[in-house]
């Protein structure tokens, strides 16, 4: 809720209208689709008979018997507490994916084996490339932010160049025009640090307009109070613009994060052994990859968990003025 | 404190990588030798010449060819892994200083690097799902084939192939398809064709050794007819250093003559690929 207050109102998923129509709803799409084939079908065996030949009928009991467990557990979820609703939820979609997981047949002894590797060099690798193009990413942004922001023509100019040509081309033939362009320069750059300086400048300029966009949602009253009372540039950036810009600043921001750590996975073109090229090879050999692919992206998925945790943490602490 | 240090060091390295200047043409056997390290680059998925074996290391016929290669020049291999379109673009600027990844050495691949050796042969075949209802190479007409990106089955398909390296036997077109569809890896184009005859794809142009080791691995697959093309496959250098050349060469021609490479081919393809059947 954006602010809680102590107004109650009605649950929507209590509404006989909702129930209904989310009733019918569900009961239209699982009767498109034909399930007698699958799991759905033999567990329903003892009901339709024989899933082939059970037909019309067989497909319709299918789609009641969802339909039912559907509403069922929404309604049922409607009772429950804030938290645990959440918790529920989360828990349900999670099994959701497993069972989806489940289809594949994976091997498990592969995946087991092949994790620690996956760990101490793909994690590894994605971890610290993607961590130093926050870094070097951040930094440009600030420049960037405030040469866009500024009255001197030439870093204005400067700055809007770069925005505009780093945020036009796709990242994956940044990388290639890094790696294979520079040779042609004279500076022959190995494949990591290609990586790292097409991340940086790629999200460099996307954070570039983060920052701008930040500082200019603060009204310009502040500003000219604040160089009314003789505060100079870098004061007034420091103790009045910044500390209100940045909460409009770190949600973009921590998005631009979680993106550019998945974003690190184009580097692999330039045989990078991060992540996503072990993916791609661990797995080849024995036909396996799908066990990889999926290992990594679970992986991947685990980290982008830790920095929505810490980005939420630091929104909690912007937060703080609003907090009743 | 010790991660700040660790960030300088890597900022450090990145700013010498940005300073570098190239090595001049024709000094890359004084390279190897001065560093007594060949580094050699090479496809990490291109089982079973080379891949990721159960120790994560490179393996495979191409990897032991590299390793045989620098073993007879005296120097350690090193390998590294771009991708194969960023190889084949040329202008290696001395990142690595020898491809062994079985390339065909075909006129225009000619124009930019050399090919100190023909190290092997493979047969090229047609790869259909079991289910297919082609019985021979020309009920291909028309349909819809896959194939590995700018590699010389992508070629075939497109009849587009020139195979002029000595020793490469005469071929026909034997089908003429509809689309040909272009894929990162021979494996994800597999991949679309287990899911059935025609769903994506009618049929794959592949090595024939690939075909086989995805049939073993339990695809749905089946090889087509005889083999299309007999790929002659090289060591490739970049242009402009005659004596790296005859040296990788020579040590390629001793492997011939003292039986290295036949059991080499054995060990990995089960037959002998090195000689022309």
């Amino acid at each position: 809720m954006l602010y809680p207050d102590t107004v109650e109102s009605e649950v929507i998923v209590h509404k006989p209208w909702f129930i209904t129509a989310m009733f019918a709803a569900i009961l239209a799409c699982f009767l498109a689709l034909n399930l007698t084939g699958t799991t759905m079908g033999e567990l329903m065996r003892p009901v339709i008979g024989d899933p082939v030949q059970s037909g019309f009928y067989g497909r319709f009991a299918i789609a009641f018997t969802i339909a039912v467990i559907f509403c069922l557990n929404v309604v049922l979820i409607g009772f429950a507490p804030l938290k645990l609703q959440i918790a529920i939820v989360w828990l349900e979609l999670l099994l959701l994916f497993l069972a989806f997981f489940e289809t594949f047949h994976l091997s498990l002894p592969f995946i087991r084996e092949k994790l620690p590797f996956m760990i101490t060099q793909g994690v590894v690798t994605t971890l610290y490339v993607s961590a130093i193009s926050i870094v070097i990413a951040s930094a440009i942004a600030i420049l960037g932010a405030v040469a866009k922001l500024s009255t001197n023509g030439f870093a204005y100019a400067i700055a809007t160049f770069y925005t505009s040509f780093f945020r036009g081309l796709p990242l994956l033939m940044q990388v290639y025009l890094i790696y294979l362009g520079l040779p042609q320069l004279g500076f022959v750059i190995d494949a990591v640090p290609a990586g790292i300086l097409a991340l940086s400048l790629c999200y460099g300029a996307y954070m570039t307009e983060i920052f701008r966009s930040g500082i200019q949602s603060i009204d310009r009253g502040q500003w000219e109070a604040s160089r009314s009372m003789g505060f100079g540039f870098g004061l007034t950036m420091r103790k009045v613009i910044l500390p209100q810009a940045l909460p409009v600043i770190i949600p973009p921001t921590g998005n631009q994060f979680i993106s550019m750590l998945k974003d690190s996975s184009l580097v692999s073109v330039i045989g990078v052994w991060e992540l996503m090229f072990l993916a791609r090879t661990l797995g080849q050999k024995t036909f396996q990859h799908m066990e990889m692919l999926i290992s990594a992206a679970m992986l991947y998925w685990i980290m982008s968990i830790c920095l929505e945790l810490i980005q939420s943490r630091i929104e909690h602490h912007y937060a703080r003025s609003k907090v009743r | 404190m010790r991660h700040f240090s660790k960030l300088t060091a890597l900022a450090a390295s990145l700013a010498m990588a940005l300073a570098v200047v190239p090595a001049q043409a024709g000094a890359v056997l004084d390279r190897v030798t001065a560093a007594g390290a060949l580094k050699v680059a090479t496809d990490a998925n291109w089982a079973p010449q080379s891949f990721m074996n159960d120790k994560n290391e490179l393996d495979g016929f191409d990897v032991d060819v590299a390793k045989e290669i620098g073993k007879r020049m005296g120097v350690k291999v090193v390998f590294v892994t771009p991708g194969w379109d960023i190889i084949t673009a040329g202008n290696w600027a001395g990142r690595w200083d020898m491809h062994a990844g079985s390339m065909t050495p075909t006129k225009k691949r000619a124009e930019i690097f050399d090919f100190p050796a023909v190290y092997y042969y493979t047969p090229a075949a047609v790869a259909v799902h079991n289910d297919s209802k082609a019985t021979k190479l020309s009920d291909l007409d028309g349909k819809v084939v896959g194939a590995t990106t700018t590699s010389t089955f992508e070629a075939y398909a497109n009849q587009d192939l020139v195979l002029d390296a000595a020793g490469a036997p005469p071929f026909k077109y034997e089908f003429k398809p509809k689309v040909v569809k272009s894929y990162s890896n021979s494996t994800t184009a597999f991949d679309d064709l287990r899911l059935g005859a025609g769903v994506r794809l009618d049929a794959v142009v592949s090595s024939q050794p690939s075909i086989n080791d995805a049939k073993k691995a339990g695809y749905p697959i089946k090889q087509l007819g005889e083999p299309v093309f007999y790929e002659p496959l090289a060591v490739a250098v970049e242009r402009g250093d005659p004596e790296f050349k005859a040296k990788i060469a020579d040590a390629v021609q001793g492997m011939k003559t003292d039986g290295t490479l036949s059991k080499l081919s054995v060990k990995w393809y089960g037959t002998d690929y090195t000689v022309v059947k």
